[in-house]
């Protein structure tokens, strides 16, 4: 005999839908500058990689971080497989199989949640949800994944790390870089918050 | 700078040491990653600033990481010619008072949590002075205890961003002296003589490998170092490499120089960014000090060490992984052979070892092989460091020599779970690892052991899991941790990982079906079996372990729709719901309360609890150490809400209206009959079930009264009998009829019974109360807690004399005591473990103290001493000391010789009840080895069909909630059976609550009722707790976050 659960949790997002967000922010606001960089900031980063072919990673990771938005545009990407002679499907390959490259623009302030087992045991994902609901983020949302999403303002990206390293600290969360140790749910909305007003350090 | 041979070392050590032991205080800040995410890097900024206010000649220096994170942020001080002093949990603001100290030329004691007077950096020696008796040596400290430092030789003592300070305690004289061997096979033979195994993971030996390393001839060879410390939950690389980067750069230059190669390359994980700067850093100090690139230390031997980040792929810790990235591609594994040793990055022969490896090289070159080989057991040599987090208490990187047992490392170096929850398993090894559960933790650790019962060793990441983890949801983490870091290239591992994932989303969103676990099992063998490369080899581990160890938790999410843990959404409505044995729905009862809709809270606290003016005084309450409010201030006090609420019930017109609204649901007459044997709390809970679900219910009950333990064992003054007596009234109202006087077995036939109903339902209680096994125990001044709380209970007198003492630490005893005392005696328990270890419930062992009652702990009655004439005159108790954990995480409870005589005229004993099996036994009911009845944990159904056994009869001597909740279970399970279908959650039916979670914690503080003083009170049996007031339970009900309201975005995902 198998029993069906008798009580569930009521699940209520807190997002706007879909429309209601539409309305609420008019036109949908485009990346700050989505363009792509500069070839010579490109042929600088290549040319400190000597060793071309086995650079591709190295070389990507540095155009990413150089980028203002933090991504890897797709005409940088063609650049790149054509200046290093590697071929346009390798620079992909590379490119959408690593976690650490964004295909897509990076908000100003990126909000990390560590997703280590040691911050699982102590309730990381109910944080993540938590933090990417009052974002605004919704289930059937194309702007996010379950790992990575953007508000359309581009003020902030959700992520998720496979480990931080930090596991005597979980849960852990980090933003823009600088480590947070035992967050809570109100801790962290407070620390975002703190982002949003520009008064984080 | 370049050093060109031993002298030239020689030099700089002498340079390095006058750093370390500048003959002046010297301070270091652990500045390790973690150090700084609790504020290192404030300590030392603060520090700074008192040093030049103070205008004190000190040194002040970052060092790496001593590994104690719980007490990070740590900072050592050494006073010349005193020991180091290393203090814990150091924050700015203590920086004026450690600076003032230090001008004093004192130690500063107040955070010193030990000391060290000799450090042996098994390269070198370093003599810090001794003194100061009043601090423990550094491994006299529980976490340090047993700890052996080899590879963290010395990490957290020097600056790892000084080379200078590594070559003064001895570093790169092990390479020195590699080089001077007149043949490079005697390095490899030292490192083979020494059986280290890789400390990737995977273990292989590590002298066989680059002895084919070696004899491989080509024009170009590379040494990789493996730092792309993938595993969640494992950070001793990072560590290794923030707090000691040239030892990991000396372990490769020996390596390279004994194999022949000309070129490294370190793979460091991204996320380390504090570890990619240290070890840049390390590399060009090491390249300006002529330690790296052309004609090293003066020698023919060139060696070149590059640095890559890797980019977040976890299957790039697969050496031939690696090797495509390297290259330049996605991480991808190649099928070997050909063996990197053969064919590796670029085609050439290539070596990959794990960083810890490579740190063990230097001093295995320095001490020998065979020295090595001494540490830890045949097969498994040597040391590991281990990451040691979770939940536990002291968390932080522990290096141990292999062979220590786990249960040692959970318990006596991380002391436990913190908040004290019992520690259910440990996950070591990450992704590719296994569950290792408490009743194993006696296993030792090395690879063949952790091998032998399904974990691994791994990377030695080591979480530990408490009662609040899901090991279903462990299973399911790691699964969706392979599964989306799988390469995608060979199909079981691509394909089969998702089918996994998909069934274990199914269990533990109440989905699943009785064959998903046979489906899961088989499919991770089939993944294990033919995958690629070691990570599709390896990911079923968590899930086939937790089948094997922790098959009923996946069990109880099948059948019973239950995560216990609380883990797994789907399957409940708040975590308080959830912990509760009878999942009262809380946060919607105390969102009605809030509102004033009393009546309506009334009714549904009534449907999923028929006693609630019993549980609301005296429940043990589970739900508030679920409580998400205790993250903020204090949990709610949910038991006292509902207590508010009878109170109104019971109290005023509102009485009329909650029967009159029961009655309304109770469900059209089904015919059948259904006997019940016991009116405890766990008869009476199915019988009011049953009856509301339309059935002809009769309670045979033996005493002459309704309510079980309930009237015959609690104290007037937490239960008042004519309160229970209302709420029988209420449960006879809805038309079940009470047969008092008939005992099982005596007046009443279970044969009978059977053939008279369409179900029976056995709750006869445990009455039988357990014995000491102690001389004198027959005395009729030594009483039974039960026995002395039943005569009490009825009114008649009891010779209990003046002076008592109670033996046990559960609820019988406290409440034995408290009675006692209430009848004008002196009273003392005896309780053989240390008060936290006291299973009654806090509060009432608080209050009994408050009340005048001696507390004495780790004591064990021997024997009950009598004068001449037989007359109790004391009981003899043994004293106790707590020695070695057990299996269940507490420490044994061992004689010592000292005993001790309390003087007493009686001796209450109340070390636990057992139920009387043998009216059971007769009838053909199959009983377990300890006296209670065997039946399914679901419905309750014995071995004979339609007769159901619930209660303390089942589950042996529990409380209040547990014991009704099996009655509600088996009254859903029998109303199931009889009419074919799964009533019970239709009965219980919906309320329409307001759905707001509050932006804020609201509420203030957590209310709590008034007591009756101490004084007043313990000359009486009135009612010690007077319940809420009206305000205090509206303001409690406010403080609720409403975690029935899910704020998430991807509850279903």
């Amino acid at each position: 005999m198998n029993w069906t659960p008798v009580f569930a949790g009521v699940t209520k997002s807190q997002g706007l839908s879909k429309d209601e967000k539409e309305r609420e922010k008019g036109p949908k606001m485009l990346a700050p500058d989505n363009t792509p960089l500069p070839n010579e900031i490109i042929n600088d980063i290549i040319a400190r990689h000597p060793d071309k072919t086995g650079d591709v990673l190295s070389v990507l990771e540095e155009i990413q971080q150089a980028h203002p938005l933090k991504y890897l545009p797709r005409e940088t990407l063609d650049y790149v497989a054509c200046r290093m002679g590697v071929s346009r499907s390798q620079v992909l390959s590379v490119a959408t199989f690593y976690s650490f490259f964004n295909l897509a623009p990076q908000g100003r302030h990126t909000v990390t949640v560590c997703r280590g087992t040691a911050c699982h045991t102590r309730g990381s994902k109910q944080l993540l949800d938590a933090l990417k609901a009052s974002a605004g983020f919704h289930e059937d949302d194309e702007a996010g994944s379950a790992t990575s999403f953007t508000t359309p303002d581009f003020g902030m990206t959700i992520r998720t790390v496979a480990c931080f390293g930090q596991c005597a600290l979980a849960p852990v969360a980090a933003i823009d870089h600088e480590i947070y140790g035992h967050v809570s749910d109100f801790k962290l909305k407070k620390l975002v918050s703190a982002i949003d007003k520009g008064t984080a350090s | 700078m370049r050093i060109h041979d031993l002298d030239g070392l020689h030099d700089i050590r002498r340079t390095g040491l006058m750093k370390l032991l500048p003959g002046k205080p010297r301070i270091g800040v652990g500045m390790g990653t973690c150090g700084m995410g609790n504020g290192a890097r404030e300590v030392f900024q603060a520090l700074e600033r008192e040093l030049e206010r103070q205008g004190v000649d000190a040194q002040l220096t970052p060092v790496g990481c001593f590994g104690f994170c719980a007490a990070e942020p740590l900072v050592n001080v050494h006073i010349p010619g005193l020991p180091l002093a290393v203090l814990g949990e150091v924050k700015p603001d203590d920086a004026a008072a450690i600076v003032q100290a230090i001008a004093l030329r004192q130690p500063p004691l107040e955070k010193a949590i030990c000391k060290i007077e000799e450090w042996d950096h098994l390269t070198g020696h370093v003599m810090y002075g001794r003194g100061l008796p009043e601090l423990p040596h550094w491994n006299e400290i529980p976490f340090f205890k047993g700890q052996k430092k080899i590879v963290l030789r010395n990490c957290g003592l020097i600056n790892p961003e000084d080379i200078e300070e590594y070559i003064a305690v001895g570093g790169y004289h092990a390479f020195y002296q590699a080089t001077q061997k007149p043949n490079v096979t005697e390095i490899i033979e030292e490192v083979k003589k020494s059986k280290l195994r890789g400390r990737g993971g995977a273990g292989y030996p590590t002298g066989v490998k680059w002895d084919l390393l070696s004899k491989t001839v080509a024009d170009q060879k590379y040494i990789i170092c493996n730092a792309d410390e993938g595993d969640p939950g494992a950070y001793m690389n990072r560590n290794e490499i923030e707090s000691d980067p040239h030892m990991l750069i000396e372990g490769m230059l020996i390596g390279a120089f004994a194999t022949g190669a000309s070129e490294g390359i370190v793979y460091l994980r991204a996320e380390y960014p504090l570890a990619v700067q240290r070890l840049k850093r390390a590399v060009a100090e090491a390249r300006e000090f002529g330690l790296i690139g052309d004609n090293v230390l003066g020698t023919s031997f060139c060696f070149d060490i590059k640095l890559v980040e890797g980019a977040g792929a976890f299957v790039c810790g697969e050496e031939t992984a690696m090797i495509e990235s390297l290259e330049g591609r996605a991480g991808r594994p190649r099928p070997r052979p050909p063996f990197p040793a053969q064919k590796g990055l670029w085609g050439k022969p290539t070596n990959i070892n794990n960083v810890e490896t490579w740190c063990n090289v230097p001093v295995i070159v320095a001490r020998g092989g065979a020295w090595f080989s001494e540490i830890g057991t045949a097969q498994s040599t040597g040391t590991k460091v281990f990451s040691l987090v979770g939940k536990i208490r002291n968390t932080g990187l522990v290096e141990l020599p292999l062979g220590t047992p786990l249960k040692n490392v959970i318990y006596d170096i991380g002391q436990g779970s913190p908040g004290g929850k019992r520690v259910k398993a440990l996950q070591s090894g990450g992704p590719s690892g296994g569950c290792i559960p408490a009743d194993n933790f006696d296993v030792t650790i090395d690879y063949e052991s952790l091998a032998q019962i399904g974990a691994i060793m791994g990377s030695g990441g080591m979480v530990v899991m408490d009662e609040d983890n899901c090991m279903v949801d462990v299973a399911r983490y790691f699964v969706e941790f392979t599964h989306s870091e799988s390469c995608g290239k060979c199909i079981p591992c691509r394909a089969g990982l998702d089918q996994a994932l998909r069934i274990l989303k199914k269990i533990t969103g109440g989905q699943a079906e009785e064959s998903d676990i046979q489906d899961l099992e088989e499919l991770g063998q089939m993944i294990k079996e033919m995958s690629l490369c070691g990570l599709g080899q390896t990911a079923p581990n968590p899930v086939l372990t937790t089948l094997r160890y922790f098959r009923h938790e996946y069990e109880e999410h099948l059948r019973a729709r239950r995560c216990r843990a609380g883990v797994c959404e789907d399957l409940f409505l708040s975590p308080c719901e959830n912990s509760c044995p009878l999942h009262m729905r809380i946060p919607q009862f105390l969102e009605l309360t809030k509102e004033g809709r009393i009546a309506d809270a009334a009714e549904m606290i009534w449907l999923d609890n028929p006693l609630p003016g019993s549980t609301g005084r005296i429940c043990q309450h589970p739900c508030e150490s679920q409580c998400r409010r205790k993250t903020v201030d204090a949990p709610l006090n949910m038991r006292e809400v509902h207590r508010f609420i009878s109170d109104q019930v019971f109290g005023g017109p509102l009485l009329d209206e909650v029967r009159t609204r029961l009655a309304g649901r109770r469900m059209a007459a089904t015919g059948k009959k259904i006997a019940i044997v016991g009116a405890g709390p766990s008869g009476l809970a199915a019988g009011f079930y049953l009856a509301l679900l339309g059935h002809d219910v009769t309670i045979h009950e033996a005493r002459e009264e309704a309510g079980g333990m309930l009237r015959y064992s609690l104290p007037q003054y937490r239960l008042p009998k004519d309160m229970l007596s209302k709420e029988l009234e209420i449960i006879a109202g809805l038309g079940v009829t009470f047969r008092f006087g008939q005992k099982l077995g005596a007046g009443v036939s279970l044969d009978v019974l059977e053939a008279e109903n369409d179900a029976v339902f056995l709750a006869t209680g445990t009455w039988k109360a357990a014995r000491a096994g102690i001389t004198g125990e027959e005395s009729p001044s030594v009483w039974h807690a039960i026995h002395f709380l039943e005569q009490v209970a009825r009114g008649e007198p009891t010779q209990i004399g003046q002076k008592v003492v109670v033996i046990g630490g559960g609820n019988a005893a406290v409440d034995s005591a408290r009675t006692a005392l209430r009848l004008g005696c002196e009273v003392t328990i005896a309780y053989r473990r240390e008060r936290q270890e006291m299973p009654a419930i806090a509060e009432e062992v608080t209050d009994a103290e408050a009340e005048g009652v001696r507390l004495q702990f780790l004591v064990a009655p021997q024997r009950v001493v009598t004068d001449k004439r037989g007359r109790v005159t004391g009981i003899e108790l043994m004293r106790t000391k707590l020695g070695d954990y057990t299996l269940d995480g507490r420490r044994r409870p061992m004689s010592t010789s000292e005993k001790i005589v309390v003087p007493c005229d009686n001796i209450i004993l109340a070390i636990g009840e057992r139920p009387d099996a043998e009216p059971l036994r007769r009838f053909g009911i199959h009983v377990r080895e300890n006296d209670t009845a065997a039946a399914d944990w679901v419905t309750y159904e014995t071995n004979r069909p339609r007769v159901f056994a619930g209660g303390d009869l089942v589950t042996g001597a529990s409380n209040v909630s547990s014991t009704m909740a099996t009655g509600k279970a088996a009254a859903r399970a029998i109303d199931h059976i009889l009419t074919g279908q799964d009533r019970l959650p239709a009965l219980l039916g919906t309320f329409d609550v307001a759905q707001a979670v509050p932006p804020e914690p609201e509420g203030g503080a957590r209310n709590v009722s008034e007591e009756m003083p101490a004084a007043q009170r313990r000359a009486n049996f009135a009612e010690v707790m007077r319940g809420l007031t009206q305000a205090q339970a509206a303001a409690e009900s406010g403080r609720c976050l409403r975690c029935d309201v899910r704020e998430t975005c991807s509850a279903k995902e």
